[in-house]
């Protein structure tokens, strides 16, 4: 049973995993969506009420029905590097991989569905509050005033983007910024504005889950550090530290209710102790941890990938799923 | 008519970085020049940074 990462050849933190795979002995396939009609290619029928499917990418081919856990890491858009790309064959290529993909036994981390939900962070805010994570006071609004009278009740706000994307042309990054208290709110009305009250940091905590496993490190930094973590200018290294156990219920909770087998949490601390959620990234980068704390990330996601996929769910995570 | 948002908008950083590595098809993994693999070697990791959390990357969407 062969373990299919779906990612593109740059993707090193994948080579973190790939090579705990090789030294397990576990067959792996790794390909890019991208590369479809290139070097990537795929086949299945449907015939006398059975499915066969295969994929093959640089000489190797696999069963579909061959799978026993789909690792989406940074997959490119279908058929994006073909000879002739445009947007209908992406959707054409995603169709066929995707759909197939799907009608197999294979675990996912994460399944696309679970994936794509996960990614809107209003949906994460309600889901971390429902499973009792303390979340700073937010609004996303297109409402100018409601913004003012927001920025009245907490005067430390800082706003980021709602979808976590960033504008494309010219390339510019969005980092959450602290909103200056003399700000003019009027271009709220242009755009869905998420403000979040500013919480004075004496950490940053990411908080990497993969299955039932978590493995949490911090940095500590000043309480009028740069707000956000990505854009500091000289990071101090991260620790790894124990997670409380209410915080380890709550992420729980949280796994199984999105779906997810791997989640990347950010937290910040206080300084009475709390870790307020910021976000939960679905595919977030680990390396960088794994690099500075040696935490096991990496294996743990390999020994999770893999795991058999007979006789489990299809689609449920690892902090549900049965495993014989 | 700009968003609230883009106010607050920097020049994304791309990573400049040229990797020392190319990705082997066959083995699935990227290798340095002399034919070890880059991702067993935390220090050039750490010192390239392609494995860390970055904002505004095309090729980094959730991090």
């Amino acid at each position: 049973m062969t373990v299919l990462i779906l990612t593109s050849e740059e993707d090193v933190t994948a080579d973190m995993v790939v090579v705990h795979l090789n030294a397990s002995g576990v067959p792996v396939v790794r390909l890019d969506p991208a590369d479809l009609t290139g070097g990537v290619a795929l086949s299945g029928e449907y015939v006398h009420g059975a499915f066969r499917g295969h994929l093959s990418a640089a000489g190797r081919l696999v069963s579909i029905g061959g799978l026993r856990s789909v690792w989406l890491r940074r997959p490119g858009i279908p058929a994006s590097r073909a000879a002739a790309p445009s947007g209908w064959l992406a959707e054409e290529a995603g169709q066929a991989l995707y759909g197939m993909l799907r009608g197999s036994d294979a675990r996912w981390m994460n399944h696309p569905d679970a994936a794509r939900r996960a990614r809107h962070k209003p949906w994460q805010l309600r889901l971390a509050q429902r499973c009792g994570l303390p979340v700073p006071a937010t609004l996303i609004t297109t409402f100018p005033q409601a913004a003012r009278e927001f920025a009245e009740r907490y005067p430390d706000l800082v706003v980021k983007p709602v979808s976590g994307a960033h504008p494309q042309d010219p390339p510019r990054a969005v980092p959450t910024s602290r909103v200056a208290p003399d700000a003019d709110f009027s271009a709220v009305a242009f755009g869905p504005t998420l403000l979040q009250r500013r919480v004075a940091k004496r950490a940053d905590i990411r908080l990497t889950a993969v299955g039932e496993r978590l493995l949490a490190a911090r940095m500590a930094t000043g309480a009028e550090a740069e707000v956000d973590v990505r854009f500091a200018e000289s990071q101090a290294p991260w620790h790894p530290v124990e997670v409380a156990p209410r915080v380890a219920d709550a992420v729980h909770a949280y796994l199984r209710e999105a779906e997810l087998a791997y989640g990347a949490f950010d937290f910040v601390e206080d300084g009475d102790g709390t870790w307020w959620f910021l976000e939960c990234n679905q595919s977030g980068q680990f390396g960088f941890v794994e690099v500075d704390t040696g935490q096991p990330i990496a294996r743990t996601i390999a020994e999770w990938l893999a795991r058999p996929a007979a006789g489990q769910e299809a689609r449920v995570n690892g902090a549900s799923a049965k495993v014989v | 008519m700009q968003p609230f948002a883009l106010n607050y908008a920097r020049p994304a950083a791309e990573l400049e970085v040229s990797t020392p590595y190319v990705y082997d098809s066959g083995l699935q993994l990227n290798v340095l020049r002399d034919g070890r693999i880059a991702a067993c070697d935390h220090a050039l990791m750490r010192e390239l940074g392609t494995t860390t959390s970055t904002a505004g990357s095309k090729t980094h969407f959730d991090d």
